[in-house]
């Protein structure tokens, strides 16, 4: 039903459609009415066979028809020899075939055909891997028949080179080709896998074979810039493979996590820094009362990760209230994987090359963002200034999505600060006036004492802010942040600065939508409300300063 | 050089307000022609669509036009000797339809019509080895069916009768290189598949797992000039995609990365003024309750505030649907909302 157009009509047009379709309809229904009554009789013989093709071929989304068919077949096996089943199933796939015909996105159809392959004594995978071929030359993008090739190709043993060679032809011919770049990401890591560190299936490609998919790519959107599957198979050969949530726990298993004080194993408890982060990467535990009181002594502690077999030492030392050991953002390859000679000169190449077609293409939105992605590869900080003007740019070609975009710039701002921070060895993190709208990798926060956000488009302050938990104080005013879930139980702050925000908004929106008459009373009602909601956040801080300026 | 982007072009006369009583009319009167061609057609999906209508009826303050005792007498009709939950009288029990079967009653507070420990173990036996949902016994696999069987048990409350290790670990491998999910391992990312992946992911409290920006970006990527919404790159926009990339998008948190007013524009531009409904695209044939319920239901979900991200929340709202009624009437610009919906809300303001 999807796809037609409506087009008005007569009135005798009228009265004649309808006249049809109640033809069509009793046909329908009484054939219909026959097939189930046989059903239920309990018969599984030719005539139940004709009724169903009669219907399916026009109603192929009938799944209990397939079903009945299926019982049916699965009946007559019984009564038949080999070479009688080898026929049998050979006309179900003619007659399949023919359904596909008027309907090649049938989810039945196609099942029910991977079905009677399992049933045929002797399949013919080259027969399949041709209806694929003629199916897909009709329509590139059937994930039907896509899917059905894959199970082929597996069964008959087509080796991945041959089809890495058929997406080589399709995607060299086609336009609208994602579903051949598609299939192209999944055959690569299979015939060129990068070895990876644990023995798990590696998703990435080697080096040597992504610099030539980076070729690959790179003709596809010079041929065609607005070829937008081009551009996305780009973005994924520029990422990273390994999800950087490798440090994730879950609570479930926070006893993962062992501490060993002095060589003497601990009894604790591992919590997260909020109680809505159920899986994070930040976990805190008190030490046993009493088992560091002394410091003129020095402390050793360790970190075990059972789990992933590794641990991290860190020691006290004398004299001293704090200590830490922390995998820099760099080393850990965090923002961006380490480049080879190699790798960093195709990519200067590609770098160039897309700048030229920024010149012919200045409004291409696909050309701006991998440019930005490219200067991030290459040096994040050496291209900080480009990449902002980019981003201006992106907004203003492809307003749609400028929401992304600047979520998408506030990440690599904050990126760039956190490995200046590192460079520096400082503990503070300052980005005020720099248009952010979201806060991301607070993770890495952990240790920072001074925090400054003001001038910029927060929204809120989410719940892993709660990560922060050197946190001394904190600046952010004049943003638009309505929530406060992260300002949770941050045991070192002081000083709190929230003027020009939208804390009373948020109060105000939720009392409404409990009783939608107080907008009618007088303010005063929800004053004392939001009131109340603040003192107990100007009662947490030793200087809060926010009932200034709050928007409503 | 260069392919055109597939898209449609809004005409001026198009419809560009809500015309929330004549998709009640439409809907209230649905049921009642069933002598009506299309609608004996779509039998094989009856429980869904009843379950579609009834959403939308209830968001709109309208559930009481239908008729709750035959519903609830058709749905123990339909469960079948294995647990199962079939589309109509005499067709054969599919998770789908077990699914839309559970989503009704809960709706209606009626969970107990019908066998519930022996829906249990219907859907617990479609699990495979590979952590896997088969739609029936017959082995159809595919992520909707994982989608389905979680939120089965979610709103059963039985959630622990499955390995959830093997079943998250099965949705997991069928993740793509862009981010989105596919059918099955190695299927291209869909708009539809991306949706049950991360409804599953959210169930299971996994949705960590997910690569948020990346499949936010390609999920903002499926708006078209129009304002529309397709469900895969160079497709056209259809309607009902609205729900499945909005919904996938509230669930990941970046429902903001689309542009809000312009999809408003395109989807009141889909309603037929005439019969009530909402066509897949402007000008073309209403597809009935598949594009409407999905349709006001995105729309709701837009505009609502006191969503969580979780799509237990979502499940929660389908069958206590006071927040986003309540949330539409907050966000609807200009307030100038029907009668009949403000009536409705009023019942709901005691809650």
């Amino acid at each position: 039903m999807h796809g037609r157009v409506k087009v008005k009509s007569t009135a005798q047009q009228e009265e004649e459609k309808r006249k049809e379709r109640e033809k069509k309809l009793k046909a329908f229904v009484s054939a219909r009415d026959a097939v189930l009554r046989k059903r239920s009789a309990g018969e599984h013989d030719e005539e139940a066979l004709q009724l169903t093709q009669q219907l399916l071929s026009s109603n192929p989304d009938f799944a209990t028809l397939w079903n009945y068919r299926r019982e049916v077949l699965l009946q007559l096996e019984t009564s038949r020899e080999k070479d009688e089943v080898q026929k049998l199933y050979e006309s179900e796939l003619h007659f399949i075939e023919a359904c596909l015909k008027v309907n090649p996105k049938s989810y039945g159809c196609w099942h029910h055909r991977s079905w009677v392959n399992t049933r045929l004594p002797q399949p013919d995978w080259t027969r399949e891997l041709g209806l694929c071929d003629r199916c897909l030359s009709l329509d590139e993008r059937n994930f039907h028949c896509w899917d059905y090739r894959r199970v082929v190709v597996k069964e008959s043993g087509v080796s991945v080179e041959q089809e890495l060679q058929f997406t080589d032809r399709l995607i060299g011919s086609n336009f609208s080709n994602y579903s051949s770049w598609h299939y192209r990401s999944t055959l690569l890591p299979q015939l060129h896998p990068q070895p990876a560190p644990d023995s798990i299936h590696s998703h990435r490609v080697c080096e040597e074979q992504l610099l030539k998919e980076y070729e690959l790519a790179h003709n596809a959107f010079f041929t065609d810039p607005n070829d937008q599957s081009a551009w996305f198979y780009y973005r994924w050969l520029l990422g990273r493979g390994v999800c950087v949530c490798s440090l994730c726990l879950s609570q479930a298993q926070s006893e993962g996590l062992m501490l060993v004080l002095d060589g003497q194993p601990q009894q604790v408890e591992w919590r997260s820094t909020h109680p809505r982060l159920r899986h994070s990467p930040v976990w805190l535990c008190d030490l046993p009362p009493g088992s560091v009181s002394d410091i003129s002594n020095e402390h050793n502690l360790t970190v075990h990760w059972t789990e992933k077999y590794t641990h991290r030492d860190c020691a006290l030392y004398t004299g001293c209230a704090e200590s830490w050991c922390r995998d820099s953002a760099t080393d850990q390859e965090l923002f961006r994987s380490e480049l080879s000679v190699e790798k960093s000169s195709v990519l200067q190449a590609e770098l160039q090359s897309c700048n030229q077609l920024l010149e012919l293409e200045p409004q291409n939105k696909w050309c701006l963002l991998t440019i930005i992605l490219l200067m991030r590869a290459l040096d994040p900080l050496g291209h900080e200034k480009e990449t902002l003007a980019h981003f201006q740019t992106l907004k203003e070609v492809d307003p749609m999505r400028s929401s992304y975009y600047s979520d998408l710039c506030s990440k690599f701002l904050i990126e760039n600060t956190i490995l200046k921070m590192e460079y520096a060895e400082v503990r503070v993190f300052s980005l005020s006036n720099k248009n952010l709208t979201t806060l991301c990798h607070l993770d890495q926060l952990l240790l920072v004492t001074h925090i400054n956000l003001s001038s910029n488009q927060l929204l809120r302050l989410p719940p892993q802010f709660a990560m922060l938990q050197c946190l001394e104080v904190l600046e952010a005013d004049d943003n638009a942040i309505e929530s406060l879930e992260g300002l949770y139980h941050l045991p070192k702050l002081e000083e709190v600065s929230l003027r020009n925000n939208r804390i009373l908004f948020a109060i105000q929106s939720k009392c409404f939508i409990r009783n939608p008459f107080s907008a009618f009373r007088a303010s005063a009602w929800f004053d004392l409300v939001s009131r109340s909601q603040y003192s107990s956040l100007i009662n947490s801080y030793r200087l809060c300063r926010i009932m200034e300026g709050q928007q409503i | 050089m260069g392919t055109q982007v597939k898209d449609v072009v809004i005409k001026p006369e198009a419809p560009n307000t809500l015309l929330l009583d004549k998709h009640a009319d439409y809907i209230a009167a649905y049921g009642s022609k069933k002598d009506d061609y299309e609608y004996t057609l779509s039998e094989y999906l009856r429980m869904s669509g009843i379950y579609w209508g009834l959403t939308v009826m209830d968001l709109m303050g309208q559930l009481s036009r239908m008729n709750r005792e035959e519903i609830i007498e058709f749905i123990k009709s339909c469960q079948h000797d294995c647990g199962g939950i079939s589309a109509s009288t005499g067709h054969d029990p599919h998770l789908l339809y077990t699914l839309s079967a559970v989503q009704i009653l809960s709706l209606y507070d009626s969970i107990n019509v019908i066998d519930v420990d022996k829906v249990v173990d219907y859907v617990k036996g479609l699990q495979q080895e590979d952590g896997s949902f088969a739609g029936d016994k017959w082995g159809e696999i595919d992520t909707r069916f994982s989608f389905c069987a979680v939120a089965t048990l979610a709103l059963l409350g039985k959630l622990d009768v499955i390995n959830m290790d093997k079943a998250v670990g099965f949705v997991l491998s069928c993740m793509n290189f862009d981010g989105g999910f596919g059918c099955r391992p190695g299927s291209e990312s869909h708009a539809g598949q991306i949706y049950c992946c991360t409804g599953f992911l959210s169930i299971t409290g996994q949705l960590h797992q997910v690569n948020a920006d990346l499949l936010g970006w390609w999920l903002c990527e499926r708006q078209l000039p129009s304002g529309g919404l397709n469900g895969r790159p160079e497709k056209l926009p259809d309607v009902c995609y609205s729900w499945w990339v909005l919904a996938s998008l509230k669930i990941i948190g970046r429902i903001h990365w689309i542009d809000k007013a312009k999809l408003r524009s395109f989807i009141l531009a889909c309603q037929d003024e005439e019969t009530g409904g909402f066509a897949d695209r402007p000008g073309d044939m209403v597809s009935s309750l598949w594009n409407l319920s999905h349709t006001i239901l995105h729309m709701h979900i837009y505009f609502a505030c006191d969503f969580s991200r979780t799509c237990h929340s979502l499940y929660r709202a389908y069958h206590s649907l006071r927040y986003i009624l309540a949330s539409v009437i907050y966000f609807h610009p200009g307030g100038s909302f029907p009668h009949s919906v403000w009536c409705g809300w009023s019942v709901f303001a005691g809650r």
